[in-house]
């Protein structure tokens, strides 16, 4: 399949006065490809925001390369082809949904007001059509938003935050939205905190911390190694050492005995088991490794170190 | 050309509906047409006391509208985020720079108009006279390109400076511009100068935006003093202000390319 994005050791530094050369993305190596949606997750100031900049060629990377829809970054080709909605965006408040699509559609030379009268059905706006943006919600903010990133039919999009602050029905709206742009054969890059959110809708991800990007691959295999609880009771003591496999772990439980073991051990083997030594199964509780646990483990807490803050 | 068009008239929208704006235009209005009972406070003819007030109102309202208008302009855009949505159209820098100029230049010819509209009722209604009229609004029409001229200064200095700076740059550069210029001509004319202080006069006469050239109500105000072939100059002075704004505009252009916003 084509790459949608790729770079190749992009980097982008900032002269601090205090602390020298600051590498904020640091030989970043990515590669989304046509038609899924992309996750790009990362802590406050991981360098998120940053690297989208980068790809839409508003600021100019330090060194490295990119290239979105086969073309280096900054192509204006490309910017026909693709579209940006930022964290919390602002409109012009005066106007109304259907002046900011007329807008944003006069960028394109488009004009076609069946298509912004469409657009404002598909975000459900199309009722508040004499609102001016400052009496729009949040939630209707994101979705003017959202329409106008549609304006021109775009092969990607760039959402930053596109949840963010919202409540949780606007939440589910912008999910529904977003899953139907890959329906469409979209590509979605986003960046987001909101990982449970993520998980949900996005078919691959890549985790950055301090400009350095730590895991990047399937979310299946990502978050592969997940783990089983399984709750026994009458258990025969004497089989308690041959329960103990690898990476499990026994412990007392109000109902019993507790074994904790990785997914992929041989669950049917533990149950026979117990099963002749006259034991009981209360119950079998599969615990998926979920997104969260996976950017806990790679994001550290340390302060910046010396790899990604150089003095020159 | 269409997203040039698209963000100027974007940008009148969102100027005409500045409160700041707004209030200071008002204040103009209300000025103007008090200006005529403002008359009684001086010795000399009521006429050309009023034509002064007036201009003199315009003048200074428009120039502070002007300042105000655009030393926010790129600053704003780039606080709100509106620019990043724009500039990941295709839109180039120089497009949104030119496009946010000609907007604040029209915001700008809409509020002098209205101020215009004021004078002229008012004038009307004191002297019934409508060919001094037209010959008051000749004043205003070149208040209106030295008033551009002055939005391209802080169009130019918004693309690397703080508001505020900008603020003070502009309306330092548009005071030594208007008040100074005629000294450092006359002090590069006089033969009796210094050639160090001549060349550095003709240096900083060049490179300041002569804002005094578009201060014409002289010969307005008082029928014994004339321009010289009125029509050439007026055209001279208008082309001069059009090659300023051009070389501010490009320059501006240049270092907003390299800005990283």
């Amino acid at each position: 399949m084509a790459a949608a994005i790729e770079t190749k050791k992009l980097t982008k530094s900032y002269k601090s006065r205090q602390h020298g050369l600051i590498n904020v993305v640091e030989a970043l190596d990515l590669h989304v490809e046509e038609g899924e949606i992309y996750g790009f997750l990362g802590p406050n100031g991981a360098g998120k925001t940053t690297t989208i900049k980068m790809l839409l060629g508003i600021i100019y990377p330090s060194s490295g390369l990119g290239y979105v829809l086969g073309k280096e970054i900054g192509d204006m080709d490309v910017h026909r082809m693709i579209s940006y909605l930022p964290e919390r965006p602002y409109y012009y408040e005066h106007m109304t949904g259907p002046e900011i699509l007329r807008f944003y559609g006069s960028l394109f030379g488009i004009s076609d007001e069946a298509k912004f009268q469409a657009l404002l059905e598909k975000v459900n706006l199309h009722r508040d059509t004499t609102k001016s943006i400052s009496q729009y919600s949040k939630g209707m903010q994101q979705r003017i938003g959202l329409a106008q990133s549609l304006i021109n039919d775009p092969k990607l999009l760039f959402l930053d935050e596109p949840t963010g602050g919202l409540d949780p029905i606007a939440h589910r709206e912008i999910r529904d939205l977003i899953l139907s742009f890959r329906d469409e054969g979209r590509t979605v890059f986003i960046s987001s905190h909101e990982l449970s959110e993520v998980e949900l809708i996005c078919d691959r991800v890549a985790i950055i911390d301090r400009g350095i990007v730590k895991q990047q691959g399937k979310l299946t295999d990502l978050l592969r190694g997940g783990r089983i609880e399984i709750t026994v009771t009458d258990i025969d003591k004497s089989i308690m050492n041959k329960l103990e496999l690898a990476d499990s772990s026994v412990r007392e439980h109000p109902l019993g005995l507790l074994l904790d073991m990785p997914e992929d051990n041989e669950v049917n083997a533990v149950i026979d088991l117990v099963r002749s030594s006259k034991g009981k199964i209360v119950s079998i509780v599969p615990r998926k490794k979920r997104l969260e646990d996976l950017f806990v483990e790679t994001v550290s807490v340390k302060p910046r170190s010396s790899s990604t803050e150089g003095v020159k | 050309m269409r997203p040039i068009i698209a963000i100027a008239s974007t940008t009148v929208g969102e100027a005409i509906r500045r409160r700041v704006l707004l209030v200071i235009l008002l204040l103009a209005i209300v000025l103007l047409v008090v200006a005529p009972g403002l008359g009684i406070l001086s010795a000399r003819s009521e006429t050309t006391v009023l034509k002064g007030m007036m201009l003199g109102i315009i003048q200074l309202f428009s120039a502070v509208i002007a300042i105000v208008l655009t030393v926010y302009m790129i600053p704003n855009e780039i606080e709100r985020r509106t620019i990043y949505t724009i500039l990941s159209k295709p839109v180039q820098r120089w497009q949104f720079l030119v496009g946010k100029y000609l907007g604040a230049v029209a915001a700008l010819a809409l509020m002098m108009a209205l101020m215009c509209v004021v004078l002229v009722v008012v004038f009307i209604i004191e002297h019934q006279d409508l060919a001094a009229v037209a010959d008051v609004l000749k004043a205003p029409m070149m208040y209106f390109v030295q008033m551009s001229l002055l939005a391209a200064v802080a169009i130019f200095f918004s693309t690397f400076v703080a508001p505020l700076v900008n603020f003070f740059l502009t309306g330092g550069l548009f005071l030594l511009g208007s008040l100074f210029n005629p000294f450092f001509q006359t002090l590069q004319d006089n033969a009796s100068t210094n050639p160090v202080a001549k060349n550095a006069a003709m240096i900083v006469n060049t490179i300041l935006p002569n804002f005094s050239n578009y201060n014409i109500q002289n010969p307005i105000i008082n029928p014994n003093s004339q321009i010289q072939n009125e029509k050439t100059y007026y055209i001279s002075i208008t082309f001069y202000g059009l090659c300023y704004i051009t070389i501010l505009l490009v320059a501006g252009i240049w270092v907003f390319d390299r800005r990283e916003v």
